[in-house]
């Protein structure tokens, strides 16, 4: 909301320099975020809480200023005339609900021209455009008493008015020179023909005021503020008039604003005022009468003040005060002021006048409680860990596009109604899209070998219900062999957890040919795979794309708690063997070999090399294997190893697609 | 084997002073103590000699092997101090440190200041309905106050009775839901911090997100004040900006607090101190900086969470760590957090 310091200075004298001004509104609430000096004037760009309507006019504003500033308003309220009366037209309001009041006055024999130059720039420093005489007059008094009014050519309207809903499928073209088509949820000013105004919101085209209007009705009325929210929504519309009747117009004001306006027009249009008519009524809503404690003030505030200092504050801002028992008063709120209702609201127009800069900052003793929240500590140990291991972190949106995410996943994505763009239209289901354009984004950027993880919630429909969880994605790029890099984070991680028994079973998953299936019993841990080429090349990435998503809640059950492990004081003996394996058997089935054969005597097995020599044939797979013997109370002899390791290679050597070399 | 063991050593000797470089004592060394050596030979014949001279030849044999290990050692030192140099000025190897996003560093450390001071940490979900993102926070239904939080709504299909309970299924637009959820479940007293993820349908450029973080806390018990929550948030502030930094309250409105404020800190760059010749490029020569929406806990909230609001009082704050963390760091495009390209994120290694 703009307004100009000249006006307000119609209403009341302003002492101070305009940035101390602006410093001491900021500081009681009515927030200064825009100051600019035009001519001799100022204009002030201020933050409008949505609980302070009564600041949506100059009066208002003014009121306020007088208290921050301790001042007396000068305004002079006008006596408004309501004769004679308009007999040639009935106000009929079908919707006494939505619309309690509504008055007209009939202006004939106007003028239409320019207005003089402080009416324009009145309106046109507070951000309105200045138009005629006319609408500047009505747009002015708007602005000062925050009552929206509308000039209509009353040489076009044809008969009564009436104030109703719109039918179904009726058309408004407003005075924007758009046509919208209503329904129901919009309420209209009509007259015998069709819709004269879209109630609270805009004027039609049909009988807006021209170069040519001699006679004008005006319209003043009251609107609530739901049913003009409604309306407005509906049509896409947010205007002064709508964004006033929204938060509430004051009621009291509506026949000053009318008549205001109407005796302009006398003075500065030729007009005569020539009828007055109303229908439905004023309303009566009062402020109600709020008992304050003192005592509950200094509980709430942390300070205690004086009842003399109370009542000055709550008397400059117009609320009536009366003594009660000991240590109590009973405080009526100034009568525009409908959001104060309760202590705490009286309490928050004490502290602001008072200012809370004078409360004294104080640190509170706070019971610390033993209940945690393990999901926080342990995505922290994880993300800590797996940092310490030389991943990247990221972060990467939770809102993805459907038919995307079904590409990479199964699960059934949970849909946004109300999304931004067609791009970010659901909730993803996985965290696969986020770690592609992360890794997409930098390797285009001449980067590569990129290690990521995130932790973050994952969604999806879940028959009749829907699922929310956290999961912990790992991955990153390179070439084919890097996937044993990323199986290695994932057996660190699962290590670092001291997670036990874990199973990972080579399978093909949904957008991955090549995965290991990460399983704990019957738990699904997760998986880890390489990107297939098809969706890779589709996606634009030029290295390999590996991917692993872990379920966290899963991995935080199956956490262990780390035990010492004692290891055997006596030396381990290793012994290699050189092994071409065709690609048909797998590492797995030697592994599992080797471990029946040596049983407890087995201490490690480590690949020390693997052979790329170009006479090997391509369904083969060479490397030298080193397998270490220990004995948990003794120190092997060679020939106890020997005889060991001959077992392992005559056993070996018998085995279908596989060569001791 | 006397004769045998004088060849041996003689020939040692020749040997030994040819030597030139650690390679040839490597292979002297296999040459004369190995396994296939002739000194083993002479050791393996011991068990056939007799008793005495068992014990002449096998302490004649251990001085000659000491002997000859001693002089192979000595002569292998005196290579090494001739070792090949190295062109050391070369470029260190690359090392590949990992590290966490940023804006979760200062999520964290924005935590660990309030943990300290005695709040709990508690995580809530991102998907809520409209009775705990907008009713128990005291948001009149279908009001001009809602404006300001718009929300991504939900297809979640919820029974006839959920939905008029609890209304229809969002993407929560500020971890408030989470106070809700706590003080549903929890006595006071309490004190909690809250971090997430939250949603508004904002088109996204330099400041704006569709995306962001916030953390949330509050304090509820017989005795909480307005004085306590300047005097945690001030204390926040210090900790985490510096020592330095002044908060200023200003009253502002938000339909769950009552009374309510806006936190501002003095500008970090120039330190409020406008100056008439330099424009402060982050303060807009404002002197103070928006950080945090604030206040005392409404009595419909409390109510609303079944806790008795005649009896406890508390306050309640929420900020959001994108906008803490350009703010600290000088970041000038929110865009960033959400690209992760390295280039950004390495220069967050450890803050």
């Amino acid at each position: 909301m703009r307004f100009s310091l000249n006006f307000i200075k119609e209403l009341l004298d302003v002492p101070v320099k305009t940035q101390n001004l602006a410093h001491t509104l900021t500081m009681a609430g009515m927030e200064v975020e825009y100051l600019e000096k035009r001519g001799d004037d100022w204009l002030f760009d201020i933050e409008v809480t949505t609980n302070r309507y009564d600041w949506l006019s100059m009066v208002g504003i003014a009121r306020e200023i007088a208290a921050c500033l301790g001042k007396t308003l000068k305004i002079k309220y006008p006596s408004p005339k309501t004769s004679p009366p308009l007999t040639d037209k009935k106000i009929i309001i079908e919707d006494l609900r939505d619309c309690p009041l509504y008055i007209g006055r009939l202006i004939k024999g106007i003028e239409i021209g320019q207005s003089p130059p402080w009416l324009g720039q009145r309106v046109s420093h507070c951000e309105v455009n200045a138009i005629n005489n006319i609408v500047d007059i009505t747009n002015y008094c708007m602005l000062k008493w925050g009552n929206p009014l509308h000039a209509f050519d009353a040489d076009k309207l044809k008969g009564n008015i009436y104030i109703r809903r719109a039918k179904k499928g009726e058309t408004f073209l407003g005075i924007d020179d758009k046509e919208r088509t209503l329904n129901k949820d919009n309420l209209v000013i009509a007259d015998e023909r069709g819709v004269i105004a879209l109630a609270g919101v805009m004027g039609a085209k049909n009988t807006e005021v021209d170069q040519n209007t001699k006679n004008v009705f005006l319209e003043a009325a009251i609107f609530t503020p739901l049913s003009v929210r409604r309306s407005r929504r509906t049509v896409g519309l947010d205007t002064e008039s709508s964004y006033r009747f929204e938060r509430r117009v004051f009621s009291e004001y509506v026949e000053y604003a009318s008549f205001e306006a109407a005796k302009l027009m006398e003075e500065l249009a030729a007009g005569k005022l020539a009828g007055y008519i109303s229908s439905g009524k004023k309303s009566t809503l009062k402020t109600k009468p709020i008992t304050i404690s003192l005592a509950n003030l200094s509980d709430c505030l942390g300070i205690s003040l004086s009842k003399p200092t109370i009542k000055k504050i709550l008397s400059t801002l117009g609320f009536k005060i009366k003594d009660s028992s000991a240590g109590k008063m009973i405080v009526w709120p100034a009568s525009f002021r409908f959001d104060i209702n309760r202590e705490v609201d009286v309490f928050e127009e004490i502290s602001r006048i008072y200012g809370y800069s004078k409360i004294e900052p104080q640190i509170p003793a706070l019971l610390r409680k033993t209940q945690k929240d393990n999901s926080y500590t342990f995505k922290k140990k994880l993300q800590d860990f797996i940092a310490s291991i030389g991943l990247q972190e990221i972060i990467t949106y939770s809102i993805e596009n459907d038919e995307e995410l079904k590409r990479i996943e199964e699960k059934e994505p949970i849909i946004i109604l109300n999304p931004l763009r067609k791009q970010e239209n659901s909730l993803r289901t996985t965290l696969l899209s986020g770690m592609i354009k992360s890794i997409r984004y930098n390797l285009n950027r001449n980067q590569s070998q990129l290690r990521f993880f995130e932790i973050a919630d994952i969604y999806y429909k879940d028959k009749n219900s829907f699922c929310e969880k956290s999961a912990l994605a790992i991955g990153g790029s390179g070439t084919k062999e890097d996937f044993f890099y990323f199986k290695g984070i994932i057996e660190q991680i699962l290590n670092y957890l001291n997670i036990e028994g874990v199973e990972f079973k080579q399978e093909s998953l949904g957008s991955f040919t090549n995965a290991l299936r990460i399983k704990a019993g019957k738990l699904e841990v997760g998986f880890l795979g390489k990107l297939d080429e098809d969706l890779r090349k589709e996606f634009d990435l030029v290295e390999e794309v590996f991917f692993s998503q872990l379920d966290s809640s899963i991995l935080a059950k199956l956490q262990g708690i780390k035990r010492y492990v004692s290891f055997s004081p006596y030396p381990a003996i290793s012994r290699d063997i050189s092994i071409a394996l065709a690609k048909k058997r797998r590492f797995q089935d030697i592994e599992s070999l080797i471990k029946n054969e040596v049983g407890s005597f087995l201490s490690d097995l480590q690949i020390i090399n693997i052979y790329k020599g170009k006479d090997l044939p391509k369904d083969i797979f060479a490397f030298t294997l080193r397998v270490f013997y220990q004995s948990p109370d003794r120190t092997l002899t060679s020939q106890e190893v020997d005889s060991l390791h001959n077992k392992i290679r005559s056993k070996l050597s018998q085995q279908e697609g596989l060569q001791l070399r | 084997m006397e004769s045998e063991l004088k060849k041996l050593e003689q020939e040692f000797q020749k040997e030994i002073v040819e030597a030139k470089n650690a390679d040839q004592i490597e292979s002297l060394r296999i040459k004369y103590l190995g396994r296939k050596s002739l000194l083993n030979d002479l050791f393996s014949r011991i068990p056939s000699l007799s008793k005495e001279e068992k014990g002449i030849w096998g302490r004649n044999l251990n001085i000659f092997k000491n002997k000859i290990t001693q002089l192979l050692e000595e002569k292998l030192k005196t290579f090494k101090k001739k070792e090949e140099r190295l062109d050391l000025t070369f470029p260190s190897a690359p090392i590949r440190k990992g590290s966490k996003h940023i804006i979760n560093q200062v999520n964290e450390a924005i935590c660990d200041i309030f943990e300290r001071l005695g709040f709990m940490i508690m995580q809530g979900l991102e998907i809520e309905d409209e009775w705990h993102n907008f009713t128990a926070l005291n948001f009149p239904i279908d009001h001009p106050s809602r404006d300001a939080f718009d929300t991504f709504y939900l297809d979640i299909p919820s029974s006839k009775e959920k939905a008029k309970q609890s209304g229809k299924y969002l993407l929560r637009c500020h971890t408030s839901p989470s106070q809700i959820r706590i003080m549903q479940k929890s006595k006071p007293p309490l004190a909690v911090i809250s971090p997430g993820r939250v949603y508004r349908p904002d088109e996204v450029d330099a400041t704006h997100s569709f995306m962001f973080h916030q953390i949330e806390g509050f304090a509820v018990g017989t005795d909480i004040n307005f004085a306590h929550l300047k005097g945690v948030l001030l204390h926040f502030a210090q900790e985490f900006f510096s020592e330095k930094v002044q908060l200023r309250f200003r009253p502002h409105f938000f339909p769950f607090t009552e009374p309510s404020a806006e936190v501002d800190i003095s500008c970090i760059i120039c330190g409020g101190q406008k100056s008439s010749h330099a424009k402060c490029s982050v303060c807009k020569d404002k002197g103070w900086l928006e950080i945090l929406g604030c206040g005392m806990i409404h009595p419909n909230v409390l109510k609303f969470c079944g806790i008795d609001e005649k009896k406890y009082r508390g306050f309640a704050f929420g900020m959001g760590i994108e906008r803490i963390t350009m703010l600290k760091y000088g970041i000038d495009d929110i865009r960033l957090f959400c690209e992760n390209d390295v280039r950004f994120l390495k220069q967050f290694d450890e803050i």
